[in-house]
């Protein structure tokens, strides 16, 4: 799913930020990425999404190599990986059906299927109550549960997330940690940077560190607390992968009546 | 996404933009409609001078001024000899007599001045109406010949200031075409700026848009059609304008060499559609240039 080949990142200036870094990580996995401030997390999920270019290496996601993608082609690139940051980067003046439905709306979806959309998006984060209210109107945690729903709206196959929990209190954060692990159960690659070595040591999985720039350790870790994941959202995502398996799609969910306005 | 959709996006976007920065927007509008309603004003007043000129072409008339001791007989004959020439529409012989009591008409203050007179004060003359068609080498040799005859005193003949006024129109033109050069320049440098102040106040948008997987079309396409907008509105205020200003001309000054001359007719809906579209296009090149550097 996403291959790093020796890949290098050195600034104008000189200055190193990723140092021949390789690894390998397949569909549907969860991976930490860690490390201490300016050990090139931030950097490597950039190249991820083609913000940056590597100085030197391959970069393979889903089979295409990012480096060498015409500018005219990141766009599609762009739309396959969900992206998730620290300052939530929403827009204060739009709404958060707005927020969400960017990409339905570039991509031509009708008024009535962003609603459609937007309505199952924030559902899965447990907003579908405020489609209409303004970013400053919400708590950070429910910003960056918008924030997810805006890049869940298309279902992409990868969600990258650079230090989610970063500006929100310890509760808070265990319930965006827990949206994130709903969403590699339906299947959605999953990278999510954070220096919070607690929540990799409580809920465990594939963890790669970066120190100076290279990968100083890529090892599974067993939780030593589990998450407790919504029923619901575990029901959802296992009705989800039966979708896959089955021939036919499903009749898609309705929105109730308020959301269709 | 289709060009439909993508249009009614940009419109939609544009007009948001422009209600939200309305006075940075307005500043842009004005700007170009102070430009577009100078070049609407010289367009009225160069077409309505042209027009003139044309009209007073077709009334083209050749005045030949004969010596005061000029029988009247001789002033028929010349007359007869006068209308015999080609591209003659009309020849009226004017005695003496008859030039005096028009003057006295036309200029009733004057009418002192050429009277009690023992001869006639003023010449016979003939007045000879020419086909303005019929213009040319041969015609002018006839008037030569005309100034050369011992009866005649002067040919007085209105093409002369006619290629004044001419040359009068064409001064216009240049003197507009060049202020409205000058001043469109200013008005798309000051919508480039306001485009690019806008995209400026956007970047956390555009990056949010860069970063879902938009492309540099739907990006940018709200600003041209901004740019667009705002010169659209820009000819639309100019043209409003201009007929205003047209029409309390028409109202002030009835009978008056300026609405005789100068605003006579206004300008052709075709000609009012130019400006529009020329603010439109104006504003539209100035977004497509502010942001064509612009990483955004």
């Amino acid at each position: 799913m996403i291959q790093f080949f020796h890949v290098s990142k050195r600034y104008p200036g000189g200055q190193s930020a990723l140092d021949d870094v390789t690894f390998d990580i397949p569909r549907g996995q969860f991976v930490f990425l860690t490390g201490a401030s300016g050990a090139g997390k931030t950097t490597l999920l950039r190249l991820i999404f083609r913000e940056e270019v590597p100085s030197t290496g391959q970069i393979l996601v889903n089979g295409r190599n990012v480096a060498s993608i015409p500018q005219s082609k990141i766009p599609y690139l762009r739309r396959t990986i969900g992206v998730v940051f620290q300052d939530f980067r929403l827009i204060p003046r739009k709404t958060v059906f707005e927020n969400v439905t960017y990409l339905p709306r570039l991509l031509g979806v009708d008024l009535q299927g962003q609603k459609k959309l937007a309505y199952q998006s924030l559902r899965r984060v447990g907003l579908a109550h405020r489609l209409n209210a303004f970013p400053p109107e919400l708590s950070g945690g429910e910003q960056q549960r918008v924030a997810i729903a805006r890049a869940l709206i298309n279902e992409p196959d990868i969600l990258i997330a650079d230090e989610p929990t970063g500006n929100l209190d310890p509760d808070l954060s265990r319930e965006i940690l827990r949206l994130f692990l709903e969403v590699n159960l339906r299947g959605t690659t999953v990278i999510l940077a954070t220096h919070d070595r607690d929540t990799i040591q409580r809920i465990g999985r594939r963890v790669i560190t970066l120190d100076r720039g290279a990968v100083s350790s890529d090892q599974e870790l067993v939780g030593t607390e589990p998450p407790v994941l919504d029923p619901v959202a575990l029901e959802t995502a296992e009705a989800a992968k039966a979708a896959e398996a089955a021939v036919e799609t499903p009749a898609a969910e309705q929105p109730p009546e308020e959301a269709r306005d | 996404m289709k060009v439909f959709q993508a249009l009614r996006y940009f419109f939609r976007e544009a007009a948001v933009n422009l209600l939200r920065s309305w006075k940075v927007s307005l500043l842009a509008v004005l700007t170009i409609a102070v430009s577009l309603f100078i070049g609407g004003a010289f367009l009225l007043v160069s077409g309505n001078l042209s027009g003139s000129v044309e009209r007073w072409r077709g009334e083209m008339r050749v005045l030949i001024y004969l010596k005061p001791e000029t029988p009247e007989a001789d002033l028929r004959r010349l007359a007869a000899e006068a209308s015999r020439q080609p591209g003659v529409k009309s020849v009226e012989p004017v005695t003496a007599a008859a030039a005096r009591q028009r003057f006295q008409e036309i200029f009733p203050g004057l009418a002192d001045l050429v009277a009690g007179w023992q001869d006639e004060p003023l010449p016979a003359s003939l007045e000879v109406g020419l086909d303005p068609a019929a213009a040319g080498q041969a015609r002018n040799a006839w008037l030569e010949g005309w100034r050369r005859r011992p009866e005649v005193t002067l040919v007085d003949d209105d093409r002369e200031w006619l290629g004044q006024l001419e040359t009068v129109v064409a001064v216009v033109r240049a003197v507009g075409l060049s202020l409205v050069a000058g001043l469109l320049g200013a008005a798309i440098f000051t919508i480039a700026s306001v485009i690019r102040l806008t995209a400026y106040l956007h970047h956390e948008e555009i990056s949010v848009m860069r970063l879902v997987g938009a492309t540099e079309f739907f990006i940018r396409g709200p600003f041209y059609v901004e740019g667009f907008l705002q010169g659209l509105l820009g000819g639309l205020v100019a043209s409003g304008s201009l007929w205003g200003v047209y029409h309390f001309l028409h109202a002030r000054g009835r009978g008056s060499l300026v609405s005789t001359v100068l605003v006579l007719d206004f300008l052709k809906p075709q000609e009012v559609g130019f400006l529009i579209l020329l603010g439109g296009a104006a504003g539209l090149f100035g977004a497509v240039a502010s942001l064509r550097r612009e990483a955004l």
